[in-house]
């Protein structure tokens, strides 16, 4: 049971983007570069991030990406559901159509167990913001700073 | 982000011979049957269980699968890390890719590592006792109920 990784890229990319597009815009091509991924699938990813509302971008030869809205309204699991789908280990914890056509449904007890894991993901994803994600990285480099002082 | 057939298939069928095997043991062709499993696939599923030392065969005509341990001391952690691997959010790469990138570590160590605790502690706590318990709940196989 894995994320894929267009939600693990795109919560990567939406970070990177957050830390540096605070006074400018920033480009995809320098957001690929700092994380080693390609260009052209961080662009598919951001088409959706777009459609979905998280970045937005500005056209032009000074255009680039920024968020679409404040870093403190963002969750991580916005970001990722945008591109990745539910978070869950099951489909038929969340389609009514795969619930309905299984005949164990009301006795299924697997269910239980899938549907706790589905709880425990989204408590995790839903309680960080892109602005904490921003605070713990500002922090980190700090103390790398300090380290080689 | 999905688990595997095996996983889900195997944990059915784990239940169902934890539930039924109260009363001896059971051949996968019953298993297969009450739970709408082919029995060729099981029979793939529990040469995985059986060497994770989760369920024992039984040779013969009359032969069939006996759970190794009580059911008490079995975890969905065990059996699922044996049907699935290690349960990890993120690929294996992203160990590789968190010494080279702060952004990548900062989000691992914030979000991936903190699911991958709260997932491994979820299905440690539970055990194939308590499965079969709910089993029996929701089935109304628990004829004591109406007795009270």
């Amino acid at each position: 049971m894995k994320i894929s990784t267009k939600g693990r890229y795109a919560l990567e990319a939406v970070l990177d983007l957050a830390y540096h597009s605070s006074d400018e815009l920033e480009s995809l091509k320098n957001i690929a570069d700092r994380l080693d991924k390609s260009k052209n699938y961080l662009e598919q990813l951001f088409v959706i991030l777009r459609q979905n509302g998280i970045v937005e971008s500005i056209r032009g030869a000074q255009g680039g990406y920024k968020l679409a809205k404040p870093a403190k309204k963002i969750t991580a699991g916005e970001v990722i559901r945008a591109v990745e789908g539910e978070l869950v280990p099951v489909a038929c914890l969340v389609s009514s159509k795969d619930a309905m056509s299984c005949s164990r449904y009301k006795s299924c007890v697997s269910r239980l167990l899938w549907k706790g894991m589905s709880d425990e993901i989204d408590k995790v994803v839903d309680s960080v913001t892109i602005e904490d994600l921003v605070l713990k990285y500002r922090d980190m480099k700090k103390e790398t700073i300090e380290y080689f002082i | 982000m999905k688990l595997s057939t095996k996983g889900r298939y195997g944990l059915r069928a784990l239940i169902d011979l934890a539930v039924f095997s109260e009363e001896g043991h059971q051949s996968l062709s019953n298993i297969a049957e009450r739970e709408c499993i082919s029995e060729i696939y099981l029979e793939q599923v529990f040469s995985t269980l059986r060497k994770a030392g989760i369920v024992k065969s039984i040779k013969g005509a009359q032969g069939g699968y006996l759970l190794n341990e009580p059911a008490k001391d079995l975890t969905m952690g065990r059996i699922l890390r044996a049907l699935e691997g290690n349960l990890s959010i993120v690929d294996e790469k992203v160990k590789t890719e968190i010494e080279k990138n702060d952004i990548i570590y900062c989000i691992y160590a914030n979000i991936w590592s903190k699911i991958d605790d709260k997932l491994n502690a979820l299905v440690d706590a539970v055990t194939l006792e308590d499965m079969v318990a709910e089993y029996k709940k929701m089935n109304n196989l628990l004829p004591e109920m109406y007795y009270i």
